[in-house]
């Protein structure tokens, strides 16, 4: 454990955050998790299965649905429309990702994208029960979450065991399984492993952290709106994960730190966003192939975990 | 385990057949890659298959472990007809292979790669919560000393010679537990010396662990000095077949190829 008493420190600084900045960074920094959260569940596909979803925003959109529709409308609670949310969104998984598992490589990404828009036109024009464009509004936390730094501590407490869950599962002999599927599929069909029945398997596992990263949003933001359905949101995940690094664990968190608090800075005085954000994925793409996570792994020793120098050369990404 | 002594007597011993080929048949574009091939194999054998480039011997094997579908024929191992099932499931069964391409991890430590094949022949790969790195430590670092990899445990395994990539090969095939082990030329890509142990330990690993063999090889010294039963192909079909000196004798199996080769 002596490796990871850097994630100690930063957890400590998480858990003091909200006593010295301000309200409106305390809801950049849930903004960071919840992202954070749903870039991560992305990267379970993306970097250790070593397939491009593009349409992960339809398990974030469903959770946030799902919380949203039951705590509008049937006024249950929120850990219960969380795990609700988790639910839904590994139905969804489950029920897109049995044919999306049957490819591979730009045809998977095609076809979770056409999967990801079928669902955005479901929320969009399913007016009775969904609201469609007008989203749903009034979702409201409880009491005790009502306050910025109270909800704060509230997803920083959901999203660190969902990360830890995770971490567990990327150390498994399942993540393991998923690396193997991703470095040669073909030779673990041949160790007696039905590669098929477990991309699925963890298409629906990412889809549920997904679906809790929706989930958590909707009572922070008081509302959702089909848009988080839709492929601009898919691509957050990715633009996040490129920049943080696909290949270890926590790429997509710093990812998430850099774009949103980028962002949330940037928007403050120009609108030229989208611009500064696809400068900075050029920059990354062409001189840090890794990703800050890559960079400073290879230049700090302590970060330096064995071959992952020769896994970045080999990387196909 | 039963050991053999005497290599004379494994004919009839326990006359088993493990593997038996009835009328197999593959085209591909027009080309006939597998011709009518029937074929046996008794349980302990150490056999190879011979014949130039393209003569059918990737293919053959390629039809028998379900990687490419069979066109016409039946494919049956210990009685069961396994023809056009599942790599996982034909793995599953106790049949597996190497491949003529080391089809290794290469972003993988070659440990890694080892445990990867443990793992999941001991089913354990739905689990989810338990460190990898606690698991079949022994088992793979077992099969590492065997195999002699040992030394290189921690590199990545892109980054290994051609000859231990092979080897590495070979162990991941042995990770797999299988009855009936197909080698697609186990010793491709390695020097004089590598393969000569290499070809060793296939005869120990026949010999020891009860693992019924079968190889393909170019390389005739590698035949000859280790195939007790070897097969001709020629454009798919079977020309010949019988012990080493028989084959050596045969008229067509010179032609075709020990008359190109020698």
């Amino acid at each position: 454990m002596k490796k990871y008493w850097w994630l100690g420190l930063i957890f400590i600084g998480a858990l003091i955050l909200p006593l010295v900045v301000g309200e409106f960074w305390v809801h950049v920094a849930v903004e960071i998790l919840i992202l954070g959260l749903f870039a991560v569940s992305f990267n379970m596909i993306f970097g250790y299965m070593g397939q491009l979803s593009f349409g992960h925003a339809a398990y974030y959109g469903v959770g946030a649905y799902a919380t949203g529709l039951l705590m509008v409308k049937a006024s249950v609670p929120l850990p219960i429309c969380l795990a609700a949310s988790m639910i839904a969104a590994g139905i969804c998984a489950l029920i897109f990702g049995y044919f999306c598992v049957r490819l591979t490589g730009i045809y998977f990404a095609i076809l979770t994208l056409a999967f990801g828009q079928l669902m955005y036109y479901i929320i969009f024009q399913w007016y009775s029960f969904t609201g469609g464009d007008d989203g749903l509004q009034g979702i409201i936390p409880p009491d005790l979450l009502f306050g910025a730094t109270s909800y704060y501590y509230f997803t920083l407490l959901i999203v660190t065991a969902a990360l830890i869950v995770m971490w567990y599962i990327s150390k498994s002999p399942f993540g393991y399984t998923m690396r193997a599927i991703r470095e040669n599929a073909d030779r673990t069909r041949f160790l007696g492993i039905n590669v098929r029945r477990y991309m699925l398997i963890n298409f629906i596992i990412a889809g549920m952290f997904a679906g809790l990263a929706g989930g958590l949003l909707g009572p922070f933001n008081r509302s959702v709106a089909p848009d988080l359905c839709n492929w601009h949101q898919s691509g957050v995940p990715v633009f996040m994960t490129v920049i943080g690094g696909p290949l270890g664990f926590f790429g997509p968190m710093i990812g998430s730190v850099i774009f949103t608090f980028l962002m949330a800075f940037v928007t403050g005085f120009t609108e030229y966003w989208p611009l500064t954000i696809g400068l900075i994925i050029i920059f990354v793409v062409l001189f840090m192939p890794g990703g800050v996570l890559g960079l400073v792994e290879e230049r700090v020793e302590v970060f330096r975990s064995k071959g992952l120098k020769a896994r970045a050369n080999n990387s196909k990404y | 385990m039963r050991i053999i002594l005497n290599i004379e007597k494994v004919f009839d011993m326990q006359e088993e057949v493990i593997l038996k080929v009835e009328k197999l048949n593959k085209t591909f574009g027009g080309l006939k890659a597998t011709d009518n091939v029937n074929y046996e194999m008794i349980n302990g054998e150490l056999s190879a298959i011979i014949g130039p480039n393209g003569a059918g011997k990737s293919t053959f094997f390629n039809l028998l472990t379900g990687y490419h579908a069979v066109d016409s024929g039946k494919v049956f191992f210990k009685g069961r007809d396994i023809t056009n099932w599942p790599p996982y499931k034909i793995t599953r069964l106790g049949i597996t292979r190497a491949f003529q391409v080391s089809n290794i991890y290469p972003a993988l430590t070659t440990y890694e790669n080892m445990r990867q094949a443990i793992l999941a022949q001991q089913k354990k790969t739905l689990n989810f919560f338990t460190p990898a790195e606690r698991l079949a430590k022994k088992e793979t670092s077992d099969l590492l000393e065997i195999t002699g990899l040992s030394q290189h445990a921690n590199m990545t395994a892109g980054n290994l010679s051609q000859g231990d990539k092979k080897r590495l090969e070979l162990a991941i095939a042995l990770g797999s537990k299988p009855e009936l082990l197909f080698l697609d030329e186990p010793t491709a890509g390695m020097s004089g010396e590598e393969t000569h142990e290499t070809m060793k330990l296939v005869k120990r690993l026949n010999k020891e662990m009860d693992l019924t063999i079968l190889f393909t090889e170019h390389d005739m010294s590698v035949v000859f000095g280790y195939a007790r039963r070897l097969t001709v192909l020629h454009q798919g079909a079977v020309i010949a077949g019988g012990t080493p000196e028989e084959v050596r004798a045969n008229e067509t199996a010179q032609k075709v190829y020990l008359g190109e080769e020698a």
